[in-house]
């Protein structure tokens, strides 16, 4: 008999926690006020939008949003580094309250995430090795390129890319490669692309600020041809905490307004992409 | 050593077949390749002249240098006796292999500017989250182990259904599914207790068949002499059949705690700061991964290399009835 009750207490304190974990709708905020902490979901692998800099710390343009919005907000911020899979998988359960990390707001993922403040727009561009031959984008058909996987880039490859945030410019698909090989972040495709033209990869679709930092660094690549299409990128939250957005969607209004978006992007970009030109 | 006998004969590298065959392999390999631009064919240049310009002749002469010294070498290693053996090719491979780092031409100050980053975020990490996931998994095995060989339906069942699973799927997976399906029932986890319920659920699995094995593997005799003198389940497998088994499960177990420590990096993927996560970002704004990469790998193998050590110390330990 003493056994059953105990068994009870338990199975009860049990479905209590089960019931009680999720979040509910409209906590976030409260949660984030009441621990004073706002928790920013982004890449350590993704430079110069938020990598580690030499003091072993997170820095970068997306790092330097994410810090402002938590200042408007009144909290500090902290950062963790999922993977960018993990975050698109949507289900954060509250182990961050929100995403910064150059997010395109397309219509399938608008139906995990709420996108409350478009911060920027990244040209997307087309890289290949010095050596290539290809003198127009035309050049690429029936060519093996890299992207990053799960991105717009990768769509943009497969043709099968969706821009349907407001104030996105329209684009066309100007070449149409044999082969599209996705990598885990935008380096690696580069690596392989320096091997040498077409050794295992004949161009990468990547942003440009990517590829010129790339340049930059002694990479034997090149810009080809005008950027391909403008990224939107933007703050994303889970559905669910209209409050939330709203405050975040003023903290990014205010940012535009009072020109700190513009002063971080020629900061780290040197140009200002948080205009569509 | 599988039987040091006493029969003397003369040493395999210094029969005259070996010695010719040896030179003829390393001679023929050397010459598949063109080594006349690299720094041997600069060394060789008082001999052959401009090393670009001797064509057939240098490449012979370069191949032929380097198969004299390696016969050599190995010639005379011969002579010395084992211990000194050993510890002149481990040097030797080394050498080898710094030689193959150094093509990369690495940037040093940037590797000794990020190691103490390395080891006290990186590796503490790596560490913590192998040492725990070794112990909980080491207590999983042995309840695995125990169930497996019972006789209760319910027990048996359980446990094989376990090992089948954990076994069957791949470690990265099990990463994935803890970490984003358990809160899927309710329960966040973090990622550090995500990573560490993985690996102790995937190496407990692994160490259960070990630890099955092991205790299989003792004569079923000694159950019935221990039974037959009144010992109980828990007195015989503790004093009798446990100390017995240990000496055949220690060496495939740390074999699975020298490999739970490489794949303890399979928790980058969810941002746990350990070594292989910090590798793979701390070069990367200045675009210098292939440093942190090599540095990893290193700081990777040498705690191998401390459990590698540990693990022979236990054997040599457990072996002591077999020394005469």
């Amino acid at each position: 008999m003493r056994h059953l009750t105990r068994l009870t207490a338990l199975a009860a304190s049990l479905a209590f926690t089960f019931s009680a974990l999720p979040a509910n709708a409209g906590a976030v905020l409260d949660r984030v006020l009441a621990a004073k902490t706002l928790k920013v979901a982004t890449d350590a692998n993704w430079a110069p939008q938020s990598f580690m800099n030499d003091k072993n710390e997170l820095d970068g343009f997306d790092v330097d949003v994410a810090k402002d919005i938590g200042k408007r907000l009144g909290v500090s911020v902290e950062f963790i580094t999922p993977g960018w899979d993990i975050i698109t998988a949507g289900n954060w359960s509250g182990r961050w309250d929100m995403h910064v990390g150059s997010m395109t707001p397309t219509k399938k993922r608008a139906e995990i995430f709420d996108f409350p403040g478009v911060y920027y727009y990244t040209p997307a561009a087309v890289a290949v090795h010095k050596d290539s031959k290809a003198t127009t984008l035309a050049d690429l058909n029936d060519k093996a390129v890299g992207t990053t996987a799960t991105s717009t880039f990768e769509a943009y490859a497969k043709q099968d890319l969706t821009l349907d945030a407001a104030g996105a410019p329209a684009f066309k698909y100007e070449f149409k490669p044999k082969d599209v090989k996705s990598y885990s972040n935008s380096t690696t495709a580069f690596d392989d692309l320096r091997l040498g033209d077409g050794t295992r990869l004949d161009a990468v679709v990547s942003s440009l600020p990517s590829i010129i930092d790339a340049e930059k660094a002694g990479y034997p690549i090149k810009q080809l041809g005008a950027p391909v299409f403008y990224e939107p990128l933007a703050v994303a939250t889970e559905h669910g905490d209209a409050e939330f957005d709203a405050k975040i969607s003023e903290a990014v209004k205010g940012m535009q307004s009072d020109g700190t978006l513009s002063k971080l992007s020629v900061k780290w970009y040197g140009v200002d992409y948080t205009v569509v030109k | 050593m599988l039987y040091p006998d006493t029969v003397e004969a003369e040493v395999l590298v210094h029969k005259p077949w070996f010695v010719v065959t040896m030179f003829a392999v390393i001679l023929a390999i050397f010459l598949a390749f063109n080594l006349t631009g690299t720094t041997m064919g600069e060394l060789m240049r008082p001999v052959i002249g401009d090393p670009l310009q001797s064509g057939l002749y240098g490449r012979f002469a370069v191949a032929f240098v380097v198969a004299v010294i390696f016969s050599l070498n190995v010639v005379l290693i011969g002579f010395a006796p084992l211990k000194i053996q050993i510890a002149i090719v481990w040097f030797e491979l080394l050498l080898l292999f710094l030689a193959f780092f150094e093509t990369f031409h690495l940037s040093l100050p940037f590797i000794w500017e990020k190691l103490p980053f390395l080891i006290t975020q990186g590796a503490v990490t790596t560490l913590y989250v192998s040492a725990i996931s070794i112990v909980i998994a080491s207590v999983i095995a042995i309840l695995g182990a125990v169930a497996k060989l019972s006789t209760n339906g319910f027990a048996y069942a359980i446990a094989s259904f376990y090992t089948s699973f954990f076994r069957g799927l791949p470690l990265l997976m099990q990463v994935y599914l803890i970490y984003l399906g358990l809160p899927q029932l309710g329960f966040v986890i973090d990622a550090v207790p995500a990573g560490i319920l993985a690996l102790s659920l995937c190496y407990g699995a692994y160490m259960t068949e070990i630890f099955r094995s092991g205790i299989q593997s003792i004569d079923r005799g000694q159950w019935e002499a221990s039974r037959s003198i009144g010992f109980g389940f828990g007195i015989t497998m503790r004093r009798i059949i446990l100390p017995q088994a240990l000496p055949v499960i220690i060496p495939p177990t740390g074999n699975q705690f020298i490999s739970m420590l490489k794949d303890s990096s399979l928790v980058s993927v969810i941002g746990v700061w350990e070594l292989m996560f910090l590798a793979r970002t701390l070069g990367q704004k200045s675009f210098q991964h292939m440093e942190m990469l090599i540095s990893t790998a290193l700081i990777y193998w040498i705690m191998s290399i401390c459990l590698e050590l540990i693990q022979s110390r236990i054997e040599r330990h457990y072996a002591r009835s077999k020394v005469r």
